[in-house]
């Protein structure tokens, strides 16, 4: 049987404390760069830079970081923030980029 | 207020630029090109969401025989369709289709959220999974198509389909009237997800 990881990788979040905004059936970015964020993690994943469950463990704590932080439905959340800083903790963790180099390329 | 606004406005640029440096970093490096984004959201945009179960039903309200055989069988009826491969592979091979009739309304629950079809139906809304809803609806599925806003006559039956690991279901939902002389593109447009659970109806436009 052949399962797409594209698949399998969404299915897995369904119903868990990270599932990914969706409308219609559709995941649903607000701008190009939620779009870009979700799909850079995916590609990483797809490719074996590293194990999707262990980035999810990664989103998981941000979601929860941050709600401790602030009150339930706070103006400011957005779910794409904190998939953003998870992937880039998952970039450095995993030894892909390290911090300084982020913080260089954000710099320039 | 303009504050506020303002504050959301510079968190956007922030976030959006945060991600443009990291994503010039990573292909500079080598680790992805600038297509691997676009090819992993390509299979959510294109092959694999709502869209195809809305070119399965469009298909079946314009054509009674290929209705009947959807219903019969679903996987080979949808292999006759020009969809994406996979579509009646993976999660979708035990795909089956139920159509409402002017006396029986359908209903798909599911126990576990990996039996959802979402080859066809896209990604499942947040309340599908919830055990509340679950139960209820396989109780009392009437009540709780009537707070989703969807009064179904008491002279009309309502049969509940639950998916698993061996049938994942889907609803053909009934053609609304008035849509006589509609293109099957133009059908697709009036085919929600939601209809196809069997928690709404499709409406003409």
């Amino acid at each position: 049987m052949l399962t797409q990881y594209e698949g399998f990788a969404m299915t897995e979040m369904m119903g868990k404390p990270d599932n990914p905004p969706r409308a219609n059936g559709s995941l649903c970015f607000s701008s190009e760069w939620e779009r870009t964020a979700f799909g850079m993690a995916l590609a990483l994943a797809k490719q074996g830079y590293f194990e999707w469950d262990d980035f999810r463990d990664e989103l998981i704590a941000e979601i929860k970081t941050w709600e401790d932080a602030h009150p339930v439905a706070h103006s400011s959340w957005n779910y794409y923030d904190r998939w953003l800083a998870a992937l880039e903790k998952a970039t450095v963790k995993t030894g892909i980029l390290d911090a300084d180099e982020i913080k260089a390329a954000f710099a320039a | 207020m303009d504050d506020r606004f303002q504050y959301r406005g510079d968190r956007e640029a922030y976030s959006a630029a945060r991600v443009r440096a990291l994503e010039a970093l990573l292909i500079k490096k080598g680790v992805i090109t600038d297509k691997s984004v676009d090819t992993v959201l390509d299979f959510f945009e294109t092959r694999m969401g709502p869209f195809n179960g809305a070119k399965i039903v469009a298909k079946a309200w314009s054509d009674p025989a290929f209705k009947d055989r959807l219903v019969a069988d679903t996987p080979k009826a949808i292999a006759e369709l020009n969809l994406p491969e996979g579509m009646a592979g993976a999660e979708g091979e035990h795909m089956r289709a139920v159509a409402n009739g002017p006396d029986v309304h359908n209903l798909i629950i599911c126990t576990l959220c990996s039996c959802y079809p979402w080859p066809v139906l896209g990604l499942p809304p947040y309340w599908y999974k919830d055990p509340t809803f679950r139960s209820r609806a396989a109780r009392e599925p009437r009540a709780v198509l009537k707070e989703f806003g969807l009064a179904v006559p008491d002279a009309m039956e309502i049969k509940v389909w639950d998916s698993s690991a061996q049938i994942r279901w889907f609803v053909v939902p009934e053609r609304p009237a008035g849509t006589e002389s509609l293109s099957e593109m133009e059908l697709e447009a009036l085919i929600t997800p939601e209809a196809m659970m069997g928690v709404a109806v499709a409406k003409a436009a």
